[in-house]
Protein backbone atom coordinates (compact mmCIF):
# COMPACT_ATOMS: atom_id res chain seq x y z
CA UNK A 1 0.00 0.00 0.00
CA UNK A 2 1.78 3.77 -1.23
CA UNK A 3 0.40 5.40 1.65
CA UNK A 4 1.90 2.93 4.41
CA UNK A 5 5.49 3.53 2.58
CA UNK A 6 4.42 6.84 2.51
CA UNK A 7 4.37 7.51 6.15
CA UNK A 8 7.48 4.94 6.73
CA UNK A 9 9.15 7.72 4.66
CA UNK A 10 7.51 10.27 6.46
CA UNK A 11 9.03 9.05 9.93
CA UNK A 12 11.84 7.92 9.16
CA UNK A 13 13.03 11.38 7.98
CA UNK A 14 11.20 12.82 10.80
CA UNK A 15 8.59 15.12 8.81
CA UNK A 16 6.10 15.30 11.91
CA UNK A 17 2.75 16.89 9.73
CA UNK A 18 3.43 14.34 7.25
CA UNK A 19 3.36 11.32 9.24
CA UNK A 20 0.04 12.95 11.02
CA UNK A 21 -1.59 13.62 7.80
CA UNK A 22 -0.33 10.43 6.30
CA UNK A 23 -2.01 8.65 9.37
CA UNK A 24 -5.05 10.14 8.87
CA UNK A 25 -5.79 8.99 5.99
CA UNK A 26 -5.07 5.54 6.30
CA UNK A 27 -7.55 5.06 8.96
CA UNK A 28 -9.95 7.26 6.67
CA UNK A 29 -9.24 4.54 4.08
CA UNK A 30 -10.27 2.06 7.09
CA UNK A 31 -6.97 0.08 7.55
CA UNK A 32 -7.12 -1.19 11.36
CA UNK A 33 -4.67 0.86 13.35
CA UNK A 34 -2.62 -2.00 14.38
CA UNK A 35 -1.81 -2.63 11.00
CA UNK A 36 -0.50 1.45 10.46
CA UNK A 37 1.85 0.96 13.88
CA UNK A 38 3.09 -1.96 12.69
CA UNK A 39 3.54 -1.65 9.11
CA UNK A 40 4.10 2.30 8.81
CA UNK A 41 5.35 3.67 11.87
CA UNK A 42 7.75 0.69 13.61
CA UNK A 43 9.83 0.19 10.43
CA UNK A 44 10.04 3.63 9.83
CA UNK A 45 11.35 3.78 13.20
CA UNK A 46 13.69 0.52 12.39
CA UNK A 47 15.26 2.81 9.15
CA UNK A 48 15.94 5.62 11.44
CA UNK A 49 17.77 2.60 14.39
CA UNK A 50 19.81 1.10 11.55
CA UNK A 51 20.93 4.27 10.32
CA UNK A 52 22.02 5.63 13.57
CA UNK A 53 23.80 2.44 14.41
CA UNK A 54 26.11 3.24 10.93
CA UNK A 55 26.83 6.80 11.97
CA UNK A 56 24.32 8.28 8.71
CA UNK A 57 22.24 9.73 11.31
CA UNK A 58 22.76 11.59 14.52
CA UNK A 59 20.87 11.93 17.36
CA UNK A 60 18.76 15.09 16.48
CA UNK A 61 17.92 13.19 13.86
CA UNK A 62 16.55 10.40 15.75
CA UNK A 63 14.81 12.48 17.98
CA UNK A 64 12.30 14.53 15.38
CA UNK A 65 11.96 10.80 14.20
CA UNK A 66 10.35 9.86 17.49
CA UNK A 67 8.58 13.03 17.81
CA UNK A 68 7.03 12.48 14.85
CA UNK A 69 6.11 8.97 15.56
CA UNK A 70 4.84 9.67 18.87
CA UNK A 71 2.19 12.53 17.17
CA UNK A 72 1.01 9.37 15.24
CA UNK A 73 0.41 7.57 18.21
CA UNK A 74 -1.90 10.22 19.59
CA UNK A 75 -4.33 9.96 17.26
CA UNK A 76 -3.97 5.86 16.98
CA UNK A 77 -3.51 4.82 20.98
CA UNK A 78 -6.81 5.47 21.95
CA UNK A 79 -8.05 3.54 19.15
CA UNK A 80 -5.88 0.67 19.90
CA UNK A 81 -7.18 1.26 23.72
CA UNK A 82 -10.64 1.32 22.69
CA UNK A 83 -9.95 -2.30 20.73
CA UNK A 84 -8.04 -3.92 23.87
CA UNK A 85 -4.65 -3.89 21.83
CA UNK A 86 -1.93 -3.46 23.74
CA UNK A 87 1.88 -3.65 23.03
CA UNK A 88 3.26 -7.41 22.88
CA UNK A 89 6.41 -6.74 25.03
CA UNK A 90 6.51 -4.65 28.26
CA UNK A 91 10.30 -2.85 28.95
CA UNK A 92 11.47 -1.42 31.95
CA UNK A 93 14.46 1.03 32.11
CA UNK A 94 15.71 3.19 35.11
CA UNK A 95 19.23 4.62 35.83
CA UNK A 96 20.45 2.60 38.85
CA UNK A 97 20.76 3.29 42.03
CA UNK A 98 23.18 6.46 42.74
CA UNK A 99 23.63 8.13 39.84
CA UNK A 100 21.29 10.36 38.14
CA UNK A 101 22.17 10.77 34.74
CA UNK A 102 19.10 10.39 32.30
CA UNK A 103 20.22 11.40 28.58
CA UNK A 104 21.10 7.75 27.30
CA UNK A 105 18.17 6.36 29.49
CA UNK A 106 15.52 8.51 27.31
CA UNK A 107 16.68 7.84 24.18
CA UNK A 108 16.55 3.89 24.62
CA UNK A 109 13.17 4.38 25.91
CA UNK A 110 11.97 6.84 23.26
CA UNK A 111 13.63 3.93 20.94
CA UNK A 112 11.72 0.75 22.45
CA UNK A 113 8.91 3.15 21.80
CA UNK A 114 9.13 3.44 18.05
CA UNK A 115 9.80 -0.26 18.24
CA UNK A 116 5.99 -0.71 19.74
CA UNK A 117 7.62 -1.78 23.25
CA UNK A 118 5.32 -0.66 25.93
CA UNK A 119 8.05 1.36 28.13
CA UNK A 120 7.85 2.40 31.62
CA UNK A 121 10.33 4.54 32.89
CA UNK A 122 11.44 3.96 36.38
CA UNK A 123 13.35 7.68 36.44
CA UNK A 124 16.63 7.53 38.24
CA UNK A 125 18.63 6.71 40.93
CA UNK A 126 16.32 3.65 40.87
CA UNK A 127 17.19 0.88 43.80
CA UNK A 128 17.34 -2.88 43.11
CA UNK A 129 14.12 -3.25 44.84
CA UNK A 130 12.09 -1.01 42.91
CA UNK A 131 13.16 -2.91 39.41
CA UNK A 132 12.11 -5.86 41.17
CA UNK A 133 8.74 -4.69 42.06
CA UNK A 134 8.05 -2.81 39.37
CA UNK A 135 8.98 -6.11 36.93
CA UNK A 136 6.52 -8.14 39.24
CA UNK A 137 3.70 -5.32 38.63
CA UNK A 138 4.52 -5.19 35.29
CA UNK A 139 5.16 -8.24 34.06
CA UNK A 140 8.30 -7.02 31.73
CA UNK A 141 9.53 -8.88 29.46
CA UNK A 142 13.09 -6.43 29.34
CA UNK A 143 14.51 -4.64 32.22
CA UNK A 144 16.86 -2.20 31.30
CA UNK A 145 19.79 -0.94 33.61
CA UNK A 146 21.38 2.47 32.55
CA UNK A 147 24.60 3.46 34.37
CA UNK A 148 26.80 6.77 33.63
CA UNK A 149 28.98 6.54 36.58
CA UNK A 150 32.07 3.82 37.13
CA UNK A 151 31.01 3.88 40.76
CA UNK A 152 27.84 3.08 40.10
CA UNK A 153 28.41 0.05 38.03
CA UNK A 154 28.45 -2.28 41.02
CA UNK A 155 24.77 -0.99 41.34
CA UNK A 156 23.57 -2.53 38.39
CA UNK A 157 25.67 -6.06 39.20
CA UNK A 158 23.26 -5.70 42.88
CA UNK A 159 20.60 -5.11 40.60
CA UNK A 160 20.73 -7.66 38.46
CA UNK A 161 21.67 -10.19 40.94
CA UNK A 162 18.64 -9.44 42.49
CA UNK A 163 16.25 -9.47 39.33
CA UNK A 164 17.74 -12.79 38.55
CA UNK A 165 17.24 -14.75 42.31
CA UNK A 166 13.59 -13.79 41.85
CA UNK A 167 13.77 -15.69 38.58
CA UNK A 168 11.04 -14.23 36.92
CA UNK A 169 9.72 -16.31 33.84
CA UNK A 170 10.47 -14.22 30.77
CA UNK A 171 12.41 -11.32 31.95
CA UNK A 172 15.29 -10.63 30.55
CA UNK A 173 17.52 -7.88 31.62
CA UNK A 174 19.52 -5.40 29.13
CA UNK A 175 22.17 -2.84 30.55
CA UNK A 176 24.30 -0.50 28.78
CA UNK A 177 25.67 3.38 29.52
CA UNK A 178 29.50 5.22 28.89
CA UNK A 179 31.55 2.98 31.69
CA UNK A 180 29.75 -0.42 29.97
CA UNK A 181 31.05 -2.95 28.20
CA UNK A 182 29.83 -6.13 26.90
CA UNK A 183 32.53 -8.07 29.31
CA UNK A 184 31.15 -6.43 32.12
CA UNK A 185 27.42 -7.71 30.57
CA UNK A 186 28.90 -11.11 30.94
CA UNK A 187 30.74 -10.65 34.13
CA UNK A 188 27.78 -10.01 36.14
CA UNK A 189 25.27 -11.91 34.14
CA UNK A 190 23.10 -9.24 32.64
CA UNK A 191 21.73 -10.90 29.36
CA UNK A 192 21.98 -8.34 26.69
CA UNK A 193 24.35 -4.86 26.21
CA UNK A 194 23.81 -2.46 24.17
CA UNK A 195 26.03 0.31 23.34
CA UNK A 196 23.57 2.82 21.38
CA UNK A 197 20.07 3.74 21.44
CA UNK A 198 19.62 1.72 17.88
CA UNK A 199 21.56 -1.69 19.09
CA UNK A 200 19.20 -1.40 21.96
CA UNK A 201 16.21 -1.97 19.73
CA UNK A 202 17.72 -4.69 18.04
CA UNK A 203 19.05 -6.65 21.41
CA UNK A 204 16.15 -6.20 23.10
CA UNK A 205 13.79 -8.07 19.77
CA UNK A 206 16.33 -10.64 20.13
CA UNK A 207 16.08 -11.23 23.53
CA UNK A 208 12.25 -11.17 23.66
CA UNK A 209 12.34 -13.83 20.64
CA UNK A 210 10.95 -10.72 18.20
CA UNK A 211 14.05 -10.78 16.03
CA UNK A 212 13.30 -11.44 12.56
CA UNK B 1 67.61 13.37 25.88
CA UNK B 2 68.05 15.20 29.22
CA UNK B 3 67.80 19.41 29.43
CA UNK B 4 67.74 21.54 31.85
CA UNK B 5 64.65 22.10 33.95
CA UNK B 6 62.30 23.98 32.33
CA UNK B 7 59.50 26.10 33.98
CA UNK B 8 55.63 24.90 33.38
CA UNK B 9 55.09 27.90 30.99
CA UNK B 10 58.39 26.88 28.93
CA UNK B 11 57.54 23.71 28.89
CA UNK B 12 53.61 23.95 27.48
CA UNK B 13 54.56 26.63 25.19
CA UNK B 14 57.15 24.47 23.86
CA UNK B 15 55.07 21.47 23.57
CA UNK B 16 52.76 23.97 21.51
CA UNK B 17 55.43 25.07 19.14
CA UNK B 18 56.95 21.00 18.98
CA UNK B 19 59.95 21.62 20.82
CA UNK B 20 62.45 19.50 23.02
CA UNK B 21 61.14 19.87 26.37
CA UNK B 22 62.40 18.12 29.64
CA UNK B 23 59.45 16.54 30.29
CA UNK B 24 55.96 16.48 29.19
CA UNK B 25 53.21 19.18 30.67
CA UNK B 26 51.26 17.72 33.40
CA UNK B 27 47.51 18.01 34.92
CA UNK B 28 44.61 16.77 36.03
CA UNK B 29 40.97 16.21 37.76
CA UNK B 30 39.80 14.04 39.93
CA UNK B 31 36.48 13.62 41.66
CA UNK B 32 36.01 14.91 45.33
CA UNK B 33 35.16 11.55 46.35
CA UNK B 34 38.54 10.82 45.39
CA UNK B 35 40.67 13.48 47.37
CA UNK B 36 38.47 12.05 50.30
CA UNK B 37 39.64 8.79 50.12
CA UNK B 38 43.44 9.48 49.06
CA UNK B 39 43.09 11.87 52.69
CA UNK B 40 41.79 8.74 54.53
CA UNK B 41 44.26 6.92 52.99
CA UNK B 42 47.43 9.05 54.17
CA UNK B 43 47.23 12.24 51.50
CA UNK B 44 48.47 15.31 53.59
CA UNK B 45 46.38 18.06 52.03
CA UNK B 46 43.68 18.58 49.39
CA UNK B 47 43.39 18.69 45.74
CA UNK B 48 46.02 21.72 45.53
CA UNK B 49 48.89 19.80 47.37
CA UNK B 50 48.35 16.54 45.20
CA UNK B 51 48.45 19.25 42.07
CA UNK B 52 52.23 20.21 43.36
CA UNK B 53 52.79 17.11 44.13
CA UNK B 54 52.51 15.60 40.13
CA UNK B 55 54.21 19.11 38.99
CA UNK B 56 50.97 20.09 37.48
CA UNK B 57 51.86 23.32 34.45
CA UNK B 58 48.92 24.59 34.12
CA UNK B 59 47.21 27.52 36.33
CA UNK B 60 43.33 28.63 35.32
CA UNK B 61 42.38 32.27 35.89
CA UNK B 62 38.62 32.49 35.37
CA UNK B 63 35.92 30.24 34.52
CA UNK B 64 33.73 31.73 32.51
CA UNK B 65 30.05 30.55 31.93
CA UNK B 66 27.80 33.06 31.54
CA UNK B 67 23.94 32.69 32.74
CA UNK B 68 20.82 34.60 32.92
CA UNK B 69 20.13 34.90 36.44
CA UNK B 70 23.49 35.05 38.66
CA UNK B 71 23.41 33.26 41.86
CA UNK B 72 20.58 32.25 41.94
CA UNK B 73 20.30 29.10 43.77
CA UNK B 74 16.48 28.12 45.22
CA UNK B 75 15.82 24.42 46.92
CA UNK B 76 12.77 23.79 45.58
CA UNK B 77 12.89 20.00 47.65
CA UNK B 78 15.31 17.71 49.23
CA UNK B 79 15.27 14.42 50.86
CA UNK B 80 18.63 12.80 52.60
CA UNK B 81 20.38 12.58 49.93
CA UNK B 82 19.46 15.06 46.97
CA UNK B 83 17.79 18.14 46.52
CA UNK B 84 16.19 19.45 43.47
CA UNK B 85 17.40 23.20 42.77
CA UNK B 86 15.72 25.94 40.04
CA UNK B 87 19.75 27.57 39.62
CA UNK B 88 21.05 30.21 37.58
CA UNK B 89 19.88 29.24 33.96
CA UNK B 90 16.41 29.03 35.19
CA UNK B 91 16.55 25.25 35.20
CA UNK B 92 14.96 22.63 37.68
CA UNK B 93 17.58 19.88 38.43
CA UNK B 94 18.55 17.11 41.30
CA UNK B 95 21.49 16.90 42.35
CA UNK B 96 23.42 14.99 45.22
CA UNK B 97 23.98 16.60 48.76
CA UNK B 98 27.16 15.46 49.07
CA UNK B 99 28.53 13.45 46.01
CA UNK B 100 29.98 14.18 42.73
CA UNK B 101 27.74 12.65 39.72
CA UNK B 102 25.61 14.38 36.62
CA UNK B 103 22.52 15.92 37.71
CA UNK B 104 19.09 14.57 36.48
CA UNK B 105 17.80 17.56 34.75
CA UNK B 106 14.01 18.01 35.47
CA UNK B 107 13.07 21.12 33.47
CA UNK B 108 14.48 24.13 31.73
CA UNK B 109 12.68 27.27 32.06
CA UNK B 110 14.21 28.18 28.59
CA UNK B 111 12.00 25.96 26.94
CA UNK B 112 11.07 27.64 23.73
CA UNK B 113 12.00 30.50 21.46
CA UNK B 114 9.92 32.82 22.95
CA UNK B 115 11.28 32.46 26.16
CA UNK B 116 14.54 33.14 24.88
CA UNK B 117 13.98 36.13 23.19
CA UNK B 118 11.59 37.46 25.72
CA UNK B 119 13.05 36.16 28.84
CA UNK B 120 16.33 34.62 28.67
CA UNK B 121 18.54 36.67 26.05
CA UNK B 122 17.46 39.91 27.24
CA UNK B 123 18.32 39.00 30.79
CA UNK B 124 21.83 37.33 29.75
CA UNK B 125 22.79 40.66 27.62
CA UNK B 126 21.33 42.81 30.81
CA UNK B 127 23.89 40.84 33.39
CA UNK B 128 26.90 43.01 34.07
CA UNK B 129 30.58 41.31 34.29
CA UNK B 130 30.79 37.39 35.59
CA UNK B 131 34.42 37.49 36.32
CA UNK B 132 35.88 38.27 38.80
CA UNK B 133 38.76 40.30 38.20
CA UNK B 134 40.68 40.63 41.64
CA UNK B 135 40.92 36.77 41.78
CA UNK B 136 42.05 36.20 38.44
CA UNK B 137 44.85 38.16 39.39
CA UNK B 138 45.40 36.74 42.35
CA UNK B 139 45.71 33.16 40.27
CA UNK B 140 47.81 34.67 38.15
CA UNK B 141 50.63 35.64 40.34
CA UNK B 142 49.86 32.18 42.13
CA UNK B 143 50.89 31.04 38.89
CA UNK B 144 53.52 33.34 37.55
CA UNK B 145 55.22 32.32 41.33
CA UNK B 146 54.69 28.67 40.45
CA UNK B 147 56.12 29.14 37.03
CA UNK B 148 52.90 27.95 34.96
CA UNK B 149 51.06 28.51 31.85
CA UNK B 150 48.10 30.34 32.39
CA UNK B 151 44.64 30.63 30.51
CA UNK B 152 41.53 31.81 30.73
CA UNK B 153 38.90 29.26 30.96
CA UNK B 154 34.86 29.33 28.88
CA UNK B 155 32.23 27.45 28.02
CA UNK B 156 31.71 27.30 24.32
CA UNK B 157 28.29 27.75 22.49
CA UNK B 158 27.30 24.15 22.17
CA UNK B 159 27.75 23.23 26.19
CA UNK B 160 26.02 26.29 27.17
CA UNK B 161 22.81 25.92 24.40
CA UNK B 162 22.09 22.16 25.94
CA UNK B 163 22.53 23.87 29.82
CA UNK B 164 20.16 26.25 29.04
CA UNK B 165 17.85 24.68 26.68
CA UNK B 166 18.18 21.09 27.77
CA UNK B 167 19.41 18.16 25.30
CA UNK B 168 16.05 17.44 23.81
CA UNK B 169 14.99 20.50 23.05
CA UNK B 170 18.84 21.87 21.59
CA UNK B 171 19.58 18.77 19.48
CA UNK B 172 15.49 19.23 17.88
CA UNK B 173 15.96 22.82 17.53
CA UNK B 174 19.22 22.37 15.21
CA UNK B 175 16.68 20.80 12.61
CA UNK B 176 13.91 22.51 12.87
CA UNK B 177 15.03 25.82 14.31
CA UNK B 178 18.79 26.74 13.79
CA UNK B 179 18.88 30.47 13.73
CA UNK B 180 17.64 30.21 17.29
CA UNK B 181 20.42 27.87 17.67
CA UNK B 182 23.10 30.09 16.03
CA UNK B 183 21.57 33.48 18.20
CA UNK B 184 21.93 31.39 21.31
CA UNK B 185 25.43 30.25 20.32
CA UNK B 186 26.82 34.03 19.49
CA UNK B 187 25.08 35.60 22.43
CA UNK B 188 27.00 33.28 24.58
CA UNK B 189 30.35 33.81 22.47
CA UNK B 190 29.76 37.51 22.45
CA UNK B 191 28.87 37.64 26.08
CA UNK B 192 31.97 35.26 26.67
CA UNK B 193 34.90 37.44 24.60
CA UNK B 194 33.42 40.15 26.00
CA UNK B 195 34.21 39.19 29.65
CA UNK B 196 37.84 38.08 28.82
CA UNK B 197 38.48 41.34 26.87
CA UNK B 198 37.29 42.98 30.37
CA UNK B 199 40.14 40.55 32.38
CA UNK B 200 42.65 41.68 30.01
CA UNK B 201 41.70 45.67 30.19
CA UNK B 202 41.85 44.92 34.18
CA UNK B 203 45.71 43.73 33.84
CA UNK B 204 45.25 40.21 33.27
CA UNK B 205 47.50 38.22 30.79
CA UNK B 206 47.11 34.74 29.77
CA UNK B 207 48.87 32.38 27.76
CA UNK B 208 46.17 30.39 26.25
CA UNK B 209 42.66 29.91 26.13
CA UNK B 210 41.29 26.60 27.46
CA UNK B 211 37.88 26.03 26.19
CA UNK B 212 35.51 23.72 27.58
CA UNK B 213 32.67 21.93 25.18
CA UNK B 214 31.46 18.08 25.46
CA UNK B 215 29.87 17.69 22.20
CA UNK B 216 29.90 13.99 22.07
CA UNK B 217 29.49 10.57 23.78
CA UNK B 218 30.97 7.30 23.55
CA UNK B 219 29.92 6.19 19.93
CA UNK B 220 29.36 9.83 18.20
CA UNK B 221 29.15 13.26 18.00
CA UNK B 222 25.63 14.43 19.35
CA UNK B 223 25.67 15.78 15.79
CA UNK B 224 26.29 15.11 12.48
CA UNK B 225 29.82 16.90 11.56
CA UNK B 226 28.30 19.03 8.96
CA UNK B 227 25.42 20.07 11.74
CA UNK B 228 28.21 21.12 13.75
CA UNK B 229 30.08 22.95 11.32
CA UNK B 230 27.04 24.92 10.10
CA UNK B 231 25.65 25.91 13.56
CA UNK B 232 28.46 25.72 16.01
CA UNK B 233 31.93 25.68 14.35
CA UNK B 234 31.89 29.52 13.61
CA UNK B 235 31.46 30.03 17.20
CA UNK B 236 34.46 27.65 17.67
CA UNK B 237 36.48 29.81 15.39
CA UNK B 238 35.40 33.19 16.32
CA UNK B 239 36.78 31.79 19.88
CA UNK B 240 40.17 30.37 18.58
CA UNK B 241 40.86 33.83 16.40
CA UNK B 242 40.74 36.13 19.33
CA UNK B 243 42.65 33.87 21.72
CA UNK B 244 45.42 33.89 18.49
CA UNK B 245 44.55 37.83 17.77
CA UNK B 246 46.04 37.99 21.63
CA UNK B 247 48.93 35.71 21.23
CA UNK B 248 47.20 32.37 23.32
CA UNK B 249 47.33 28.91 22.50
CA UNK B 250 44.31 27.26 22.37
CA UNK B 251 43.11 24.13 24.30
CA UNK B 252 39.61 22.10 23.95
CA UNK B 253 38.50 20.15 25.95
CA UNK B 254 35.46 17.74 24.78
CA UNK B 255 34.52 14.23 26.33
CA UNK B 256 33.29 11.67 24.13
CA UNK B 257 34.29 10.05 20.66
CA UNK B 258 35.15 13.00 18.16
CA UNK B 259 37.30 11.27 15.94
CA UNK B 260 35.13 12.49 12.74
CA UNK B 261 35.28 16.42 13.54
CA UNK B 262 39.39 16.16 14.58
CA UNK B 263 39.84 18.17 11.14
CA UNK B 264 37.07 20.42 11.93
CA UNK B 265 38.92 21.18 15.48
CA UNK B 266 42.18 21.66 13.61
CA UNK B 267 40.16 24.30 11.12
CA UNK B 268 38.81 26.21 13.62
CA UNK B 269 42.27 26.81 15.18
CA UNK B 270 42.07 24.73 18.30
CA UNK B 271 45.53 23.43 18.80
CA UNK B 272 45.49 20.76 21.87
CA UNK B 273 42.58 17.94 22.45
CA UNK B 274 41.75 17.09 26.03
CA UNK B 275 40.82 14.79 27.61
CA UNK B 276 40.70 12.24 24.85
CA UNK B 277 38.04 9.82 26.37
CA UNK B 278 39.60 6.34 25.89
CA UNK B 279 36.19 4.19 26.66
CA UNK B 280 35.23 6.52 23.78
CA UNK B 281 37.31 4.76 21.79
CA UNK B 282 39.67 7.75 21.19
CA UNK B 283 43.49 6.51 21.30
CA UNK B 284 46.51 8.39 21.10
CA UNK B 285 48.10 6.24 19.77
CA UNK B 286 45.77 6.15 16.60
CA UNK B 287 45.73 9.66 16.77
CA UNK B 288 49.05 11.16 16.96
CA UNK B 289 50.78 9.99 13.93
CA UNK B 290 47.82 11.04 12.34
CA UNK B 291 47.12 14.58 13.58
CA UNK B 292 50.04 14.97 16.14
CA UNK B 293 51.66 17.75 14.24
CA UNK B 294 48.53 20.27 14.21
CA UNK B 295 47.01 18.91 17.14
CA UNK B 296 48.77 18.09 20.58
CA UNK B 297 47.10 15.48 22.58
CA UNK B 298 46.36 16.15 26.48
CA UNK B 299 45.54 13.29 28.47
CA UNK B 300 43.85 9.97 27.01
CA UNK B 301 45.32 7.65 30.30
CA UNK B 302 42.17 5.30 30.87
CA UNK B 303 40.23 5.80 34.22
CA UNK B 304 38.93 2.70 33.84
CA UNK B 305 42.73 0.91 33.98
CA UNK B 306 43.28 3.12 36.97
CA UNK B 307 40.69 2.37 38.67
CA UNK B 308 41.50 -1.40 38.71
CA UNK B 309 44.48 -0.79 40.48
CA UNK B 310 46.71 -3.33 38.58
CA UNK B 311 50.51 -0.97 38.40
CA UNK B 312 51.23 -3.66 35.67
CA UNK B 313 48.03 -2.76 33.11
CA UNK B 314 48.34 1.16 34.26
CA UNK B 315 52.24 1.04 33.65
CA UNK B 316 51.36 -0.46 29.91
CA UNK B 317 48.60 2.34 29.52
CA UNK B 318 51.15 5.23 30.14
CA UNK B 319 53.95 3.69 28.68
CA UNK B 320 52.29 3.45 25.33
CA UNK B 321 50.57 6.31 25.19
CA UNK B 322 53.56 8.64 26.10
CA UNK B 323 55.64 6.74 23.28
CA UNK B 324 53.31 7.64 20.62
CA UNK B 325 51.95 11.56 21.89
CA UNK B 326 56.02 12.05 23.05
CA UNK B 327 57.29 11.49 19.64
CA UNK B 328 55.46 14.24 17.92
CA UNK B 329 56.88 16.27 20.82
CA UNK B 330 53.16 17.42 21.58
CA UNK B 331 51.90 15.47 24.38
CA UNK B 332 50.55 16.02 28.11
CA UNK B 333 49.87 13.70 30.89
CA UNK B 334 46.30 14.14 32.21
CA UNK B 335 43.45 11.38 33.12
CA UNK B 336 40.77 10.57 29.87
CA UNK B 337 38.48 12.12 31.77
CA UNK B 338 38.57 12.86 36.14
CA UNK B 339 40.32 10.22 38.54
CA UNK B 340 37.04 7.81 40.43
CA UNK B 341 37.61 7.17 43.86
CA UNK B 342 37.91 3.34 42.77
CA UNK B 343 41.60 4.33 42.43
CA UNK B 344 43.67 4.35 45.80
CA UNK B 345 46.10 6.81 47.08
CA UNK B 346 49.35 4.22 46.66
CA UNK B 347 48.00 3.85 43.00
CA UNK B 348 47.98 7.50 42.36
CA UNK B 349 50.94 8.23 43.76
CA UNK B 350 52.32 5.20 41.67
CA UNK B 351 50.56 6.80 38.43
CA UNK B 352 53.07 10.14 39.40
CA UNK B 353 56.10 7.92 39.28
CA UNK B 354 54.96 6.29 36.06
CA UNK B 355 54.23 9.92 34.43
CA UNK B 356 57.56 10.73 35.74
CA UNK B 357 59.74 7.24 34.38
CA UNK B 358 57.83 7.34 30.95
CA UNK B 359 57.36 11.25 30.37
CA UNK B 360 60.60 12.53 30.88
CA UNK B 361 62.37 13.21 27.31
Amino acid sequence: MPLLTELTAAVAAGKRTDTVRLTQELLAAGLAPQTIVETGLVPGMAIVGDKFKRNEIFVPEMLVAARAMKEALKILEPLLALAGIKPKYTALIGTVQGDLHDIGKNLISMMWRGANFAVVDLGTNVSPEKYLAAAVEHKANIVGLSALLTTTMPAMKETVRILKAANLPDMKIMIGGAPITQAFADEIGADGYAADAGTAVDIARKLVGAAA
Amino acid sequence: MKTISMTGCERVNRMFARQDQDRIPRCDSFWLETIARWQREGLKGDYHDVMLRLGSDFQSLCWSWPCPFPGKREILSADSETETVRDAWGGVARHWKARSGTPEHISFGCDSREAWETIYRPAMLAVPLQLDITAALQAQREGRALGRWTHLTGVEGFEALRRLIGDETCLVAMIEDPEWVRDIVKVHTDIVLRSFEALLAGGVKADGLWIYGDMAYNHSTMCSPAMYRDLVWPAHKRMADWAHARGQRVIYHTDGHVREVLALYIAAGFECLQPIEAKAGMDVREFAPLFGDQLAMFGNIDVMKMGTNDLGIIEEEIRTKFAAGMATRGYAYHSDHSVPPQVSWATYQAIIGFVERYGTY
